[in-house]
């Protein structure tokens, strides 16, 4: 029988995905939904929490809690209810279509939520399925954007073609073991990950992870989707979506145990295009959507060293790397949300004097963007040292020495956007922006946050460790 | 590596005292200026105060690291806050503690934006004074990165010429450096297999193969080079210098560059013995081309700042020079160089931005004759040109002095070449000294008035600093003496180096001649 309290969390979720359908039926009022996520999102998250510590297997062993799928969830819940927060002014969508917008936020994070806890690569798949499509459509959710459904559908298109061969992958992996448990996969992977046909299943199968991650080549739907969703979903897809990338990507590699070396390069491989094709397209960029796309595409290259590393740092690390990320993006959109007017785009320029119309935000920014430039005492430093630690405990200084280049590429851009942001003075009178108490005590909560993981990580750090320290054979 | 337990954490309690300073700076009210300056004022004087006792309170019978701290920050990773100060880090604090006080003075009469300006400055200052104690790698880092980071918003908002450009110049490439440093320090951490970043732990238990030390070497000497103007990596440094306000610029080349040099030191030659043996000629060589090179490019230039950041780049070679020995003269003299350059061009700057502020122009052949209607500001100037020169009786004269005798020893061709280089820039500093202070007196300045007893204040704690030090130099050579003596002992047991003899030298027995 299955232990149906593991999986709380999840049903708690459905249950709001179902409060959304069910305000989906009833007359637009947008307030009403925003308190009713609000609500639903904040006690989805204490509720993740609270059952971090649960332990076990259900329905017959493909889904499996632990505190590394726990922790993960609450991460993705953490990006769930941080998004709502940015939702009180949701002037990007239709006010006729709040409700829909947030029933698929909420079916997003469920399914992400079921990623994090799949070891069977069909629930996997249909996991990742799900979390996807609500994304392609939230994307198209964007009032009067001049492109249309443009970029929704390039996104779609993309994903659809990654999952294809993604399910190919899965497919020759099933086929060469008889097994889509990954249970049993973990005890016959490491043997057989240099046989052609292994190796090439595995490949293939990481496709899916690795456009969800925005991984090089992976990558040439982020920044039209980027740009084209509201700015909600924006930060959504950067923040939640990544965390849960990470997660499944983490234990597919782990399944290797580290083995073979091919994997190893082709990993290498992907980490130094996706570290220098996001950072070099991300210099041109003046749309500061487009360039946190770019720069999340050059994320997932770092990301990349600590996973392809294969040892423990480098799952911790890689895990540790996510949790920062997810704090340093959310608090760029955060700034992108209010400093834009009515939902639209804006260019670098658009924040001049931003440390004068809104101080706290403007201090949150500079921490956000010198902690994804990797720079101290920040939360990105911490993540870059710890991935970075990874890599050169299996010798490899000349990835590091390439990523350190790539860090200095990044700070001419990330410097650019600080530079507005502090010492451009604006053409004309400026709007004023009016930041309320919670949105700044929300700002305070993420400065702090930022600051703590780089002055006193040992918590955070211990954390991830213990997270990773079940994924090994 | 000798370590004597703190009974007071006074290095902490520097820190402590900026970090406190730097809160209330950035609690007071947006338009308490004074305020703000005398929060300031009282904070670098503490620091200094603080600074000059532990310079006078190091035991120089016994060596080693003294006043050491030490805290488990993340044990996982061996990281923790480990702090001390040693022969070499010693005079580096007094130099900063006297920087930062006489800089701050220097800055009285700032009314644009004075809160973030000095909340910024004393920021840069806890990253300096954090870089000299430091003794694990990690922190090192991070204290290099807090230096560098204010930097460039004291540029780019209270600079002058073409500031967007010089900060973003000056920025990236330290960037870079600190971007090759992190990959060494993490490099010798993990690869000595022992789980720490604690400095004195890996000087005492990690044997590094010949190859990881010559890459640690070399990435160390490139990240921390750039910042202490190696050439070709200094092109950031007079644009810098150029563009940045008077107090950081003093700042800027009179203790940040130090840090640089500091890096090289404590990060690379301690850890990599091998490593600074095997790139000694290299450096010895690049050294003397960067000295040439300032002089030869400082000749072309009319701006006064240009002028001093060229000759920055010359003397911060001597450094490089000294290093390249590897003998103690050699250490001696680059370590007593960093001190007495880093007053020095504090003081230069701090004199051409007075001028500069009274006259709006820093053209030498605008100047002209000022010593007539500004005597202390012209004297000022004029102490740290003959500084600049190495003129006996002064600090700069015993700091290099020891460096060529040193480079006599082992690179005599390259010293030759050093030395008559130096003259031709001695020829050029009086020049600019006649052009600027003396002779004819243009018109337009006949309106100024001398500085006030206020604001001669700092210029005068520097000058004071030069010519003590250059009156008795046993003061800072007998405490640096301490520290390079057992590097170079450590270093022939290490790689079995027998250098040139380096004791019994001419400086020690002129030294003898002081009760």
């Amino acid at each position: 029988m299955t232990d149906w309290i593991l999986f709380i969390p999840e049903l708690y979720t459905l249950a709001a995905v179902g409060v959304f359908f069910f305000l989906c039926l009833c007359r637009a009022r947008p307030g009403r939904d925003y308190a009713a996520a609000m609500v639903l999102s904040a006690g989805g998250l204490v509720l993740t929490v609270c059952t971090a510590g649960f332990e076990g297997l259900v329905f017959e062993g493909v889904y499996q809690v632990d505190l590394y799928s726990q922790v993960f969830k609450a991460l993705i819940y953490s990006g769930f209810f941080l998004t709502v927060c940015l939702c009180a002014d949701l002037s990007g969508v239709d006010k006729a279509r709040h409700s829909e917008f947030y029933l698929l936020l909420c079916l997003s994070t469920l399914a992400m939520m079921l990623l994090a806890s799949s070891v069977h690569l069909l629930t996997i798949y249909i996991s990742l399925e799900i979390s996807s499509y609500s994304l392609y459509v939230l994307v198209y959710f964007r009032r009067g954007y001049p492109k249309g459904a443009e970029p929704a559908f390039q996104y779609f298109v993309f994903g659809a073609a990654s999952s294809a061969v993604m399910l190919f992958g899965f497919a020759l992996v099933y086929g060469a073991f008889g097994t889509a448990h990954m249970a049993e996969l973990m005890g016959q992977v490491p043997a057989r990950i240099n046989e052609p046909l292994v190796f090439t299943g595995f490949v293939l199968s990481l496709s899916g992870f690795f456009f969800k991650l925005a991984v090089f080549p992976f990558h040439f739907w982020a920044p039209e989707a980027y740009e084209a969703a509201p700015h909600q979903v924006s930060a959504y897809i950067a923040t939640a979506s990544k965390v849960a990338a990470i997660a499944i990507l983490v234990r597919m590699i782990a399944m290797t145990g580290g083995q073979g070396d091919r994997m190893a390069w082709v990993l290498i491989f992907l980490s130094v295009a996706s570290m220098t094709a996001g950072n070099l397209a991300a210099m041109a960029q003046k749309d500061i959507k487009r360039l946190l796309a770019f720069s999340s595409v050059a994320h997932a290259g770092y990301v990349m060293i600590g996973i392809l590393c294969a040892n423990a740092m480098g799952y911790a690390g890689a895990v540790f790397y996510g949790l920062s990320l997810m704090v340093m993006k959310f608090t760029c959109f955060m700034v992108v949300v209010k400093a834009a007017d009515g939902g639209r785009n804006i260019k670098t320029d658009a924040l001049a004097g931003l440390h004068q119309r809104a101080p706290v935000l403007a201090l949150a920014l500079l921490l956000a963007l010198f902690g994804l430039a990797g720079l101290p005492p920040t939360i990105g430093f911490t993540a870059k040292l710890l991935v970075f630690k990874a890599a050169m405990d299996q010798g490899l200084l000349w990835l590091v020495i390439i990523a350190m280049f790539n860090v200095v590429i990044s700070l001419y851009y990330y410097l650019g956007v600080l530079k507005a942001a502090y010492f451009i003075a604006p053409a004309a009178q400026p709007r004023a922006i009016a930041v309320s108490l919670p949105f700044r005590l929300l700002a305070l909560a993420m400065i702090v946050f930022m600051v703590a993981g780089g002055l006193y990580p040992r918590y955070m750090m211990a954390l991830a460790g213990a997270m990773t320290a079940g994924l090994f054979p | 590596m000798q370590m004597h337990a703190a009974q007071f954490p006074f290095l902490s309690t520097i820190l402590l005292i900026c970090i406190f300073g730097l809160a209330l700076v950035l609690v007071l009210p947006k338009n308490s200026n004074a305020a703000v300056k005398w929060v300031s004022a009282a904070c670098s004087a503490a620091t200094l105060a603080l600074s000059v006792f532990l310079f006078a309170a190091y035991d120089r019978g016994a060596g080693g690291m003294q006043f050491v701290e030490r805290l488990d920050w993340i044990p996982s990773m061996g990281i923790s806050y480990l702090n001390g100060i040693d022969g070499f880090a010693a005079p580096m604090l007094l130099l900063t503690g006297i920087v930062f006080f006489t800089g701050v003075v220097s800055m009285w009469e700032l009314d644009f934006r004075v809160k973030e300006f000095f909340a910024l400055f004393i920021l840069l200052v806890i990253g300096v004074y954090g870089m000299f104690m430091a003794l694990d790698l990690f922190f090192i880092f991070v204290w290099f990165d807090v230096s560098l980071l204010p930097m460039y918003l004291l540029i780019v908002i209270w600079g002058s010429s073409a500031r967007e450009y010089g900060a973003m110049k000056l920025t990236l490439y330290l960037l870079f450096g600190s971007a090759m440093i992190l990959p060494g320090i993490i490099y010798l951490a993990a690869v000595s297999g022992l789980e720490t970043f604690s400095l004195p732990a890996l000087v005492e238990n990690a044997s590094f193969s010949g190859f990881e030390q010559k890459t640690a070497f070399l990435l160390f000497y490139i990240g921390f080079g750039i910042l202490a103007g190696v050439w070709p990596f200094h092109s950031w440094s007079p644009t810098g210098h150029v563009a940045a306000p008077t107090a950081v610029s003093m700042l800027h080349a009179g203790v940040l560059m130090k840090i640089g040099a500091f890096g090289i030191l404590r990060v690379g030659m301690f850890l990599c013995p091998e490593g600074w043996m095997y790139w000694s000629p290299m450096m010895a060589v690049l050294a003397v081309i960067g000295i040439v090179y300032g002089v030869m490019v400082g000749l072309r230039q009319t701006d006064l700042k240009f002028v001093i950041g060229y000759s920055s780049v010359s003397h911060m070679g001597i450094v490089g020079l000294g290093f390249a020995t590897m003998t103690v003269d050699g250490i001696n003299g680059a370590v007593f160089q960093m001190f007495a350059h880093g007053v020095m061009t504090a003081l230069f700057f701090s004199a051409v931005g007075h001028i500069y502020d009274r006259t709006h122009t820093r053209e030498i052949g605008e100047l002209g004759g000022l010593s007539a209607v500004m005597p202390a500001a012209s004297g000022y100037f004029v102490i740290a040109a003959l500084a600049g020169i190495g003129v006996p009786c002064l600090a700069s004269f015993w700091a290099e002095l020891l460096v060529f005798i040193a480079a006599f020893r082992v690179y005599p061709a390259l010293a030759m070449i050093s030395v008559g280089v130096l003259v031709v820039n001695a020829l050029f500093m009086l020049r600019v000294v006649r052009n600027t202070c003396f002779g004819p007196l243009n018109d337009r300045w006949a309106h100024l008035k001398d500085m006030r007893f206020a604001m001669g204040m700092p210029r005068a704690v520097l000058a004071a600093a030069i010519v003590g030090f250059g009156l008795m130099p046993f003061l800072m050579y007998d405490l640096i003496q301490t520290a390079s003596v057992p590097l170079i002992h450590s270093l022939g047991q290490a790689v079995g180096f027998a250098g040139p003899e380096s004791v019994e030298t001419l400086f020690t027995e002129l030294m003898s001649v002081w009760p």
